[in-house]
């Protein structure tokens, strides 16, 4: 059964990228207000807050975010609480927002999450990223993130013959579509040769591959059917979520050229929707690497199991395409803040549904896929969103 | 080898290059890295037992971009490997070139090895058998 009573009324992001000498709470206080005040939300009325942060303890040296966050924000005293799933603490947090709205127990309340990456070097940032990987098992013998989703791009290589070129081609894609996103933290279109300089970061993973660190937030007001109304005359509503675990560990895994938790989540998401994949108008999914995005695409059931590749080349992905993948960019080319990014997807399928998205409007929007991995794909979560007048 | 495993018994075998499997005394199945309880059967009834070594590659990468800590060992190659017993585990591999990736053949038979890292860490490895 669809859920009834969830409305988006609102949603903002911050630019995503380097941003020098804005800190932590400055940048969610940022998307805090855009969503809020200014939106035309009086921040009185929101009732909780649900946050997402991954790993601020090691980037920034800040544990407890929720109320630190919340309080600079101006939402003074109340509940506030984070929610960690690494690059799905975004949709982890919607879908307590969700539980909320829905349950009856709050009116309105407001997700947002963000994170600040690029005041540690490279490699420290890798390090933090891996915290999101098997430590005992995995991490510690010097895998990384991108060497986890390279192993995933090796088996899916040799099963169904995807390329470099094919992966390179989501990057051109991203960047395509990114070159006309203010927010971006690519906004230019880059070649196929220069998606394709060999500079690996986790073989056959290149630079290009991967999405950049970047620091970001992005916040979604949430309210129940009646209060709607008040806020806009367009809300969108959640209709299906959708949330699966799998093992952290890829060796666990029988399966390296699908992720059994996106099947899974998107499979709830559809049922409670009442919907099939072909009824969705636009998706964003988690390409925090290129070879993601295609198998993400397959495990949603827009492709068959190795056909997302020659969907990037036939250009079905593309702005215009048949079934639009990350109209704005992805995390590839508008950056990847890692708690943050969750929360941005549905400002992003937000933006198309009510036909804001400017310059990255996707023609057919009434329906749109929202796709949130966490970590080496150890969890997924999934929400289906339809205008409310569609 | 009769107590019950534990994750850090299991990294001290692998430090004293004494890999261990774990083994469900109620399906046979073989574990490793360990688990909280069989993936097959369910069972908690677990033991230690010792494997072939013999194994074949799944699927691998070479990291190029390391976390600090093993940045100086890179490039060095990461793959998933299926012993014969029917685990998977995650290992370095060994004796293959990282500047030549792509002559590596998934599914070529491995052979169960040990490397020591610059930290003096050893580490699972396997090379082509």
């Amino acid at each position: 059964m669809p859920l009834r009573e969830t409305n988006i009324v609102s949603g903002a992001q911050t630019k995503f990228g380097k941003l020098e000498g804005v800190t932590l709470r400055e940048m969610f206080a940022e998307a805090v207000e855009k969503a809020t005040i200014g939106s035309g939300i009086p921040l009185e009325d929101i009732q909780a807050a649900f946050i997402g942060t991954f790993i601020p303890e090691m980037l920034v040296h800040q544990g407890h975010t929720a109320p630190l966050l919340a309080d600079y924000a101006g939402l003074r005293g109340l509940p506030a609480t984070r929610h960690e799933a690494a690059c799905a603490s975004g949709a982890t947090a919607i879908r307590a927002a969700i539980m909320a709205i829905e349950s009856g127990m709050y009116d309105t309340v407001l997700v947002a999450a963000a994170e600040k990456m690029t005041s540690v070097s490279t490699n420290k940032a890798t390090e933090a990223l891996a915290a999101a990987a098997d430590d005992e098992f995995e991490s510690s013998m010097g895998l990384t993130f991108p060497g986890v989703f390279a192993i995933a791009a090796v088996a899916h290589m040799q099963e169904y013959g995807t390329t470099e070129e094919d992966m390179a081609l989501v990057a051109v894609k991203a960047h395509h579509n990114a070159a006309k996103n203010p927010l971006a933290q690519f906004q230019k279109e880059i070649t196929l040769e220069k998606a394709m300089t060999p500079r690996y970061i986790a073989w056959p993973l290149k630079l290009f591959d991967c999405s950049p660190i970047s620091d970001g937030a992005a916040a979604i007001v949430l309210t129940n059917n009646e209060r709607a109304k008040q806020y806009t005359d367009t809300p969108v509503k959640i209709i299906g979520t959708g949330q699966a675990s799998a093992s952290m560990n890829l060796c666990d895994r029988k399966n390296l050229t699908s992720f059994e938790a996106s099947v899974r989540a998107s499979r709830i998401a559809y049922e409670m929707a009442g919907l099939q994949p072909k009824d969705i108008d636009v998706a964003v999914v988690h390409d925090c690497f290129t070879i993601a995005e295609i198998i993400a695409t397959e495990d949603l059931g827009f492709f068959k199991p190795g056909e997302g590749a020659k969907a990037v080349r036939e250009g079905v992905t593309a702005m215009d395409g048949d079934m639009p993948i990350n109209p704005m960019g992805g995390l590839k080319a508008v950056g990847h803040p890692v708690g943050a990014t969750g929360v941005k997807q549905a400002v992003v399928i937000y933006r198309e549904l009510i036909g804001e998205a400017s310059a990255n409007q996707v023609p057919k929007h009434d329906i749109g896929l929202m796709h949130n991995f966490g970590g080496t794909g150890a969890t997924c979560v999934v929400n289906i969103m339809r205008r409310a007048d569609a | 080898m009769s107590e019950k495993p534990t994750v850090e018994q299991y990294q001290k075998y692998i430090q004293d290059r004494d890999f261990h499997a774990i083994k469900c005394k109620s399906c046979g199945a073989v574990i490793a890295p360990p688990k909280g309880m069989c993936y097959s059967c369910g069972g908690r009834d677990l033991e230690w037992v010792k494997v072939s070594g013999n194994g074949k590659l799944v699927s691998f990468t070479v990291i190029h971009v390391a976390a600090e800590e093993f940045q100086d060992e890179a490039p060095y190659f990461v793959g998933i490997i299926d012993l014969e017993e029917g685990t998977r585990i995650t290992a370095r591999l060994l004796d293959l070139d990282p500047n030549d990736p792509s002559k590596v053949q998934l599914g070529m038979p491995m052979k169960l090895d040990y490397q020591t890292g610059k930290s003096g860490r050893v580490y699972l490895g396997f090379r082509p058998a």
